[in-house]
């Protein structure tokens, strides 16, 4: 087993997108509950590369990543978004992720976000306990959030005073008329609400 | 992490044109890019991101045939649906079945769970015509426990299926939190009336009851399984007719069947092969492949027992007696735990309110007027005044009418979602409250101008404090104001039932409860002095006009004790918050109170402070406490410890008087015209257990004083040294949590290192 000096942290490069990427999506798969196409992380890396962070080991294979974005939500506050952490297994408990969080946050700081939020599944107290070490309160239970039909929470960091007045477009909950007997909500209404922080 | 979802909006369909071939010039132009270039619509969203599928990817294009794969061994197969089967396997895959139909109820797609039965495909694909149709072959089994006893059990378990999802889709509900509401253009038998399923499950039930070469054993399993489709089918059709037929019978008799159905599923011999995933690929569905759902025979059957007995007891509240005791009902068994089911939940909602009338029988402006006479307006012209009486549009009353009439239909919604609002999952109810929170800040104003106008119309003399401004009652704003208050606590309240809150936040947030409380409080008093107010100028007016009397005496009774009980019911929730407030101000203090943050955090309590306030910054009373003041106030600067802890001392004691006090005052105002003493419900005893948990919770706060007290004067007599003490903040649904809003820290004496 190498020390944490053996470790190395590095920006996602772009054009190191093929050997990156491929190592990534096997950490996430093995990692995380929810499968997610190569759209996915396209999505993040494309757009907000450089919040993306990697550890890597002495033999340069990856062992760590935080895959994060940062934008205006609802028109309201800059809100940073960490979409997924994954540290392989046998390097865990080594304060890696916390190091991986800590340079994403970092990374948004510079850039000015005003706040931070992510989900993690209820069950998953080692993240949760990551998190709020670095000051992330629950701000609130997302009933069987993920696929699997677990809970999540959703984790909140204000980096300003005065985020919680900033307005935003608020959903009134009883506005929307109910489901349509079996169709697919094509309003996507749960989704909408439950991914405020993503669209 | 980031969440997936199935819910994979289909896009529109562009007015049909004649199909092309374009993949030479996709080819040519994708060729141009680079690997992982990205070419993004301006308003494509993480959500759309999210919902693509990567075609021929096995995890994730559930119609991916990989290669050497056999077309047809990928799609269908082997199992033949017409094969003869033993009794122990009818009884086998019966409850298989029935597992799979309650991991539907309890939120899974139908694609994970019955839609991978075999036996359900054949019968549902190509969607039947007829009954005759409906079946798992065009030849059916020779073997009558297929043709006629298995199929007439899967036809009545998919009726029943459909009973449901037609409630459910009808109600106000969280696509794929609580439901999932997709059918992959898969029919439910929806056209089919239930005589005609109950016609073939009584064949059923006369086939076997024939046979001589089954064992008795086995055909009293089988039997009791084709009695309780029977039932519950029957039951769920009755849906929201038990409102005029107020009958549990057939919920009773599903139980009963429960019964021998559980001490039978030993007998049963599981068919593994007649489930089968491969028929995800067949169905219309943009989800990727997704493992079958298991859901054991235990927690199913525990299920289905539970949900028959909520809809007994759901009886219990369909009697109307005033909003007090409704808004009771209701809430107390919905916060049944585990929570009822979706579709318990949903057909509770139906009978809360449907077409603005609640319970079937009373319109919601009159639960809403009855809500005002209970709290506010005790025998007042603003709920007595009517248009058809007075017909002239000068006579005040005529305008007061009209003014109370915009009012009633403004707030009789708003009003009754809030009842309503309890059918939601625990989560959604919180976040609801959260945004209806700021509605009712501007309902409030509203109400304020409304009662501006009838203060002028009614002629309402204004009373006069201390010398000071004269002051009138707001009567219509002030009982918004005690919903909103209400609402507040609601929120605080489900923070510890939802684990929100970090350790280090419990302090404040029991301080932040009882200042909620204590405003409270302030405010029903201030309504009960107009009150008395209002009656003495009564008594002094109406003395001559002494039909009346009797009458408007019971209303303002019924009024002061509503607000008694009110009161009684806030002091109790008051006492034991600033108790645990006080009792948690030490711990934190003297650094024994876990800490989920650390020293290298990013925030501070300020920015947490601003997190935790989030709900209520937009409300514009009451006033969101400044940080530095509740920064003093929650941490008790200034006071010793020795003072807090008498302070604790004294609210618990405050505390378990109150709600002793509470629970003698019960669940429910009795109706003085109603029946002597009605037989305790089952409500009602869920709510006293829920009122003896809280005094539980009341005695473990006592004896956790009563430790740091104890410690606290072991250090001072040795010279200031840490605290000796182990603090556990008990997790939600562990046993020392003895109440979900009461987090009661478990104190003990560390044990010296040996």
């Amino acid at each position: 087993m190498s020390n944490a000096s053996d470790l190395r942290y590095v920006r996602y490069e772009k054009s190191r997108e093929n050997e990156y990427v491929a190592a990534m999506r096997q950490l996430i798969s093995k990692d995380l509950s929810e499968p997610y196409s190569i759209y996915v992380y396209r999505y993040f890396l494309y757009q907000w590369g450089d919040l993306c962070f990697l550890a890597m080991d002495d033999k340069d294979e990856m062992v760590g990543v935080v895959v994060s974005k940062l934008e205006p939500h609802r028109d309201g506050p800059l809100r940073g978004y960490i979409a997924m952490l994954a540290v392989r297994e046998e390097y865990r408990g080594r304060g890696i992720a916390t190091k991986l969080v800590r340079m994403a946050i970092d990374a948004m700081i510079e850039r000015d976000a005003d706040e931070i939020v992510l989900e993690t599944e209820i069950t998953n107290t080692g993240a949760m306990k990551l998190y709020e070490r670095l000051g992330f309160l629950r701000s609130k239970q997302l009933h069987r959030y993920y696929l699997n039909g677990n809970s999540a929470y959703r984790l909140v960091l204000y980096l300003k005073e005065g985020v919680g007045a900033i307005r935003t477009g608020l959903v009134d909950p009883y506005s929307l008329p109910p489901s349509v007997p079996g169709l697919p909500d094509a309003r996507g209404e749960h989704s909408h609400a439950n991914m405020g922080s993503l669209v | 992490m980031l969440p997936n979802t199935e819910v994979r909006v289909p896009r529109p369909r562009m007015a049909q044109s004649a199909p092309r071939d374009i993949t030479a010039e996709f080819t040519k132009a994708a060729s141009k890019l680079n690997t992982g270039q990205l070419v993004k619509d301006e308003t494509f969203t993480l959500f759309e991101a999210v919902g693509a599928l990567e075609i021929m990817d096995s995890k994730m294009d559930s119609g991916y045939i990989a290669p050497g794969e056999n077309l047809a061994q990928a799609l269908e197969d082997d199992y033949d649906v017409r094969r003869p089967l033993t009794p122990e396997e009818v009884v086998g895959l019966m409850d298989q079945l029935l597992c799979h139909e309650v991991a539907w109820h309890k939120g899974h797609p139908l694609s994970q769970t019955l839609f991978t039965s075999i036996y359900l495909d054949k019968l549902l694909w190509p969607v039947p015509r007829t009954m005759e149709d409906a079946r798992f072959d065009r030849v059916p089994s020779d073997s009558p426990l297929v043709s006629l006893v298995l199929r007439a059990y899967c036809l009545a378990l998919v009726k029943a299926c459909d009973l449901v999802h037609v409630r459910v889709a009808t109600e106000y509900y969280y696509e794929e939190e609580d439901f999932v509401s997709q059918l992959y253009n898969r029919n439910l038998l929806s056209a089919f009336s239930i005589s005609q399923f109950h016609h073939l499950l009584d064949q059923a039930v006369t086939w076997v009851s024939e046979q001589t070469d089954i064992d008795q054993k086995l055909k009293d399993a089988i039997h009791c399984r084709l009695v309780f489709r029977h039932e519950f089918l029957s039951a769920l059709d009755q849906d929201i007719e038990v409102l005029e037929t107020r009958s549990t019978a057939n919920f009773s008799s599903c139980i009963t069947q429960l019964q021998p159905l559980t001490e039978t599923v030993a007998l049963g011999k599981p068919v593994p092969e007649a489930f089968s995933l491969k028929i995800q690929r067949k169905l219309a569905s943009t989800v990727p492949p997704r493992p079958m759902v298991n859901v054991n025979s235990n927690d199913a059957l525990a299920h289905l027992k539970r949900l028959c007995q909520d809809a007994i007891d759901m009886q219990q509240m369909l009697d109307y007696t005033g909003p007090s005791n409704f808004k009771t009902a209701v809430w107390t068994l919905l916060s049944r735990k585990p929570q009822p089911s979706i579709y318990i939940r949903c057909l509770l909602q139906a009978l809360i309110v449907s077409n603005m009338t609640i319970l079937g029988v009373v319109p919601v402006k009159e639960l809403l007027s009855d809500e005002l006479a209970e709290l506010v307006l005790p025998a007042n012209i603003l709920l007595e005044a009517n248009t058809d009486e007075v017909e002239v549009p000068s006579d005040p009353r005529f305008q007061i009418a009209q003014k109370m009439d915009g009012f009633m239909k403004r707030f009789a919604q708003p009003f009754v979602d809030t009842v309503r609002c309890a059918c939601l999952n625990r989560c959604r109810i919180r976040r609801t409250v959260c945004h209806t929170l700021i509605d009712w800040d501007n309902l409030q104003m509203e109400a304020e101008e409304i009662d501006l106008e009838l203060r002028t119309l009614s002629g309402e003399p204004p009373l006069q404090f201390q010398g000071g401004e004269p002051t009138w009652s707001f009567p219509l704003s002030s009982w918004a104001y005690h919903q909103k208050l209400s609402q507040f606590r609601l929120i605080l309240q489900m923070g510890f039932e939802l684990s929100i809150y970090s350790p280090e936040e419990l302090p404040g947030m029991y301080w932040y409860l009882s200042h909620i409380c204590s405003t409270h409080l302030g405010h029903i008093d201030r309504i009960r002095t107009f009150t008395v107010a209002a009656r003495k100028r009564d008594l002094m007016s109406t003395g001559d006009r002494s039909g009346n009397s009797s009458q408007k005496a019971s209303a303002f009774h019924r009024s002061f004790h509503a607000l008694e009980r009110l009161t009684t019911h806030i002091i109790a929730v008051d006492a034991f918050a600033i108790a645990l407030h006080a009792l948690y101000v030490v711990l934190s203090r003297h650094k024994v109170l876990p800490f989920a943050s650390s020293p290298q955090a990013y925030s501070t309590d300020r920015l947490r402070y601003e997190i935790r306030m989030k709900p209520f910054i937009p409300i514009t009373l009451p006033e969101l406490v400044p940080y530095d003041e509740y920064q003093r106030e929650a941490a008790l600067e200034g006071d010793s410890d020795t003072t807090i802890l008498e302070r604790a001392s004294k609210a618990i004691a405050e505390a378990r008087k109150a709600w002793e006090a509470t629970l003698a005052n019960g669940a429910f105002i009795d109706d003085p015209s109603g029946p002597s003493q009605p037989p305790p419900s089952a409500i009602e005893e869920d709510w006293k257990r829920d009122v003896k948990n809280t005094m539980r919770a009341c005695i473990g706060t006592s004896l956790a004083i009563e430790a740091v007290k104890k410690a606290l004067s072991a250090t001072s007599s040795h010279g200031g040294k840490p605290l000796n003490l182990e603090v556990i903040v008990p997790e939600v649904g562990s046993k020392s949590r003895w109440h979900d809003w009461w987090v009661v820290p478990q104190v003990t004496e560390k044990k010296s290192k040996a």
